[in-house]
């Protein structure tokens, strides 16, 4: 499954430029030195970090995308750097602990 | 230290969350960082010969070594502090220039920090951050874009460097104890 076909099954907000990567998997954590220990090239990496830094850790480990979720608003200087380092930026106002259970039942695991 | 025979196929091993503490001597204002596995680090002002270290800051990390699954040689990444993402805020700074070269912006530039002051404590050789350079890119998918890893002695004025730091500030920052 790609980028995009998780975007629509899941209405996500689209907040940058997409990259329609293939996902390989998720992974949900608000600590960056935890991604970057833990998290594989191509997962879904689920997150309420809205910082710049997000962009730092998604494009180390090649993140297919980085969901923000909760509701949380992403600041244009993140968006700025993700759309200039091609890292795919989401956000729903789901729960995460709801957003993982969607993404389970549409197959990504 | 490991054998250049192996075609390495090196994973992260023996990681060990923890935190980057920042201190200063407010006699001296020398500044000093360390990584710390404690899970409560000491946060009182302490003497350490001449020195009268306070804690400044504190951020969470995670230490870590790097095994090649084949050969099962282990390299110590305990100098490495942090890894800073460029984010070209300086046009003449050197890593800005090597991002730059690659114009299809297919080269992203990493910078590898050591542990404060910098040239008293051991920073990681050439060769380590190679093989740190070699663990990520092995790791990535994409085909379109690869990572080189630099050290931060290539930047000329740190004080006004601000690219993407990995680390988590603010998440469960320590802080020291108010003054009466």
């Amino acid at each position: 499954m790609k980028v995009k076909d998780i975007v629509e099954s899941l209405s996500l907000n689209v907040l940058t430029d997409i990259d329609d990567k293939d996902v390989t998997g998720v992974y949900i954590s608000d600590m960056l030195s935890d991604v970057m220990n833990k998290a594989q090239a191509g997962n879904l990496w689920v997150t309420i970090q809205t910082h710049k830094n997000i962009v730092a850790a998604a494009n180390l480990i090649d993140i297919s995308a980085v969901i923000v979720s909760q509701g949380y608003e992403v600041p244009d200087e993140t968006i700025e750097l993700a759309n200039r380092y091609k890292v795919v930026i989401l956000s729903t106002d789901d729960s995460t602990f709801t957003l993982g259970g969607r993404l389970h039942q549409i197959g990504i695991k | 230290m490991h054998t250049n025979q192996c075609d390495h196929q090196w994973e992260m091993v023996n990681a060990q969350p923890g935190f980057i503490i920042t201190e200063i001597c407010h006699k001296c204002n020398l500044v000093t960082t360390h990584f710390s596995k404690e899970e409560n680090p000491p946060l009182e002002e302490y003497r350490d010969g001449e020195h009268f270290w306070n804690v400044m800051a504190s951020a969470q990390s995670v230490s870590f070594d790097l095994q090649c699954k084949l050969c099962k040689s282990l390299i110590s990444f305990e100098e490495l502090s942090s890894l800073m993402l460029c984010t070209g805020c300086k046009t003449d700074c050197k890593v800005f220039k090597l991002l730059k070269r690659s114009s299809d912006h297919s080269v992203w530039v990493y910078v590898a920090f050591g542990f404060k002051p910098y040239k008293d404590k051991m920073q990681l050789s050439k060769e380590k951050l190679k093989i740190l350079e070699d663990y990520f890119n092995m790791k990535r998918r994409s085909t379109k874009s690869s990572i080189k890893i630099v050290s931060f002695e290539m930047i000329d004025d740190l004080d006004s460097c601000s690219g993407g730091f990995i680390m988590d500030e603010f998440l469960l920052s320590l802080e020291a104890p108010k003054q009466k």
